[in-house]
């Protein structure tokens, strides 16, 4: 076995994991505590922009994730993030400053603070299958999810910007399938599995996320998954959330539960339904659990 | 959705090419590197609900045409997936065009037929401002009044409540004077031209 290190981060949890994927930030929390991997959240982090802010303001974009990361550093450690675009400003921004000092200056006077840029911004999925490792995730695994079939769905933001350094492939990651294998499930190939959700167009609209989250939803199913694994709260969002509207405009039945990691990693390591907020879900996935005897 | 065929007159007086090299210096991306290849429309989830799709918008702009761009909604229709930048040949960042193209649009208000989003785009804005985060309640309740859709997503509301995804109470960040100086500073710095 590997010897211990013990592993400690800041932990950027983001707008949404403090509403409607509350869910997500709880399992973190109780999935980092059986790993004993150390989690603090970052003092008054902020709205990191996200797509409304690079949308139209780049330099604002930047000073938002820039003022984070220097709260961050208030916080022993690399800096953990849940939510993919979350993830992909803070790293973009990261890289961005690290790489152009014109930017890097305006950004400087913008918040009034050097820019530190010490500890690196990291997705749960890099913690879990690389800073861990998968033998010690492997290792920690109390019930594997045997017979569960998963379509791992990216989306777009996780393994993008292309050109800055990425946590996997950009067009083939497989950390998600990894992972789950690591915990013992099966996972589905399937042809959706980067393709964008509609994102934050179910605010401004919703047609748009019916009609491409439809096509996830179908090419899922059609490849035999019995459920989703996710790792952005707008994909949780428009796939479960919205799911039985997309049944009704489509005329069809899906079904599918959508996972975030951390409540099928947490739950194969024997954490129960109540601590991983699985009643949050508005796909209820309690009968798929039962089939597979995994409750 | 039909395009009206408009003849396009190329000259000296149609073309405006300095407007190009500003949108080139926003985005660090040059539009001559293009080669209409076509993969980024190939690629893109959203060229079905764009008058323009991404190679058409990147040719465009080689051209001069930019006005045809920012009069429609091609631009706010753009997710942000950088599906194009992943995939383009040639390296040229479509993605960081287009918000170099929402970016020039946004600031001279310009006259787009997208409205939605940016209204969407400007409260999203307007809450970090004054709360430092988002609340998704708050969010969607001010857009639906704003936008004068009432009913939407409200069969929605009660079942997201009762999940507790809504929260129908929030406070503000401790450190909203450092937020507000962010903003107030890039707006001095832009008053001064110091910032794009």
């Amino acid at each position: 076995m590997t010897p211990k290190r013990i592993l400690k981060y800041s932990y950027y949890p983001g707008c949404s994991l403090h509403a409607s994927a509350s869910e997500y930030d709880q399992s973190t929390r109780e999935l980092f505590k059986v790993l004993n991997i150390g989690l603090t959240e970052v003092p008054d982090w902020i709205c990191c922009g996200a797509t409304p802010a690079h949308n139209v303001d780049e330099l604002l974009s930047l000073s938002l994730c820039a003022k984070n990361l220097e709260l961050a550093e208030k916080v022993d450690g690399d800096l953990a993030v849940a939510c993919a675009a979350c993830f992909s400003r803070l790293k973009f921004t990261q890289h961005t400053l690290e790489e152009n000092d014109v930017k890097r200056k305006q950004v400087e006077k913008a918040i009034n603070a050097p820019v530190k840029l010490d500890n690196r911004v990291k997705h749960l999925l890099e913690i879990l299958a690389r800073d861990l490792g998968l033998e010690r995730l492997a290792a920690a695994v109390k019930k594997p999810l045997k017979g569960l079939k998963v379509a791992c769905y990216y989306g777009c933001l996780l393994t993008r910007p292309p050109d800055v350094p990425n946590l996997d492939c950009v067009e083939a990651p497989t950390i998600m399938e990894d992972v789950l294998h690591a915990v013992g499930a099966e996972t589905v190939a399937w042809s959706h599995r980067m393709e964008c959700c509609g994102a934050n167009f179910t605010l401004s609209r919703p047609g748009v996320v019916i009609q491409l989250s439809n096509a996830i939803l179908e090419s899922a199913k059609a490849a035999g998954a019995d459920c989703f694994m996710v790792a952005c709260p707008l994909c949780h969002g428009n796939l479960d959330i919205r799911q039985k509207e997309i049944e009704g405009v489509y005329n069809t039945s899906y079904g599918m539960p959508v996972f975030y990691i951390t409540q099928l990693v947490g739950m194969a390591c024997g954490l129960s339904s109540e601590k991983l907020g699985l009643g949050a879900m508005i796909v209820n996935p309690m009968p798929l659990l039962k089939e597979k005897h995994l409750i | 959705m039909p395009v009206k065929k408009k003849k396009m007159l190329l000259s000296a007086e149609t073309m405006d090419i300095d407007f190009v090299r500003k949108v080139e210096a926003l985005s660090g991306t040059s539009v001559r590197r293009c080669f209409q290849c076509g993969k980024c429309s190939a690629g893109c989830p959203m060229a079905t609900f764009m008058e323009h799709p991404p190679n058409r918008v990147v040719r465009l702009l080689q051209l001069g045409q930019w006005q045809r761009i920012l009069a429609g909604r091609s631009i706010w229709y753009c997710a942000s997936c950088e599906t194009c930048s992943t995939r383009c040949p040639n390296k040229v960042h479509l993605a960081s065009i287009m918000d170099a193209l929402r970016k020039l649009s946004w600031d001279a208000e310009g006259p787009s037929k997208e409205s939605y989003v940016q209204l969407a785009n400007k409260l999203f804005l307007q809450n970090i401002r004054t709360y430092g985060r988002q609340y998704e309640m708050r969010l969607a309740a001010v857009f639906n009044v704003k936008s004068g859709q009432f009913l939407k997503d409200l069969m929605l509301g009660p079942k997201l409540i009762t999940k507790g995804k809504l929260k129908m109470f929030h406070k503000k960040n401790k450190n909203m004077t450092e937020i507000e100086q962010i903003f107030s500073r890039i707006e001095e710095m832009r008053r001064n031209g110091e910032a794009p």
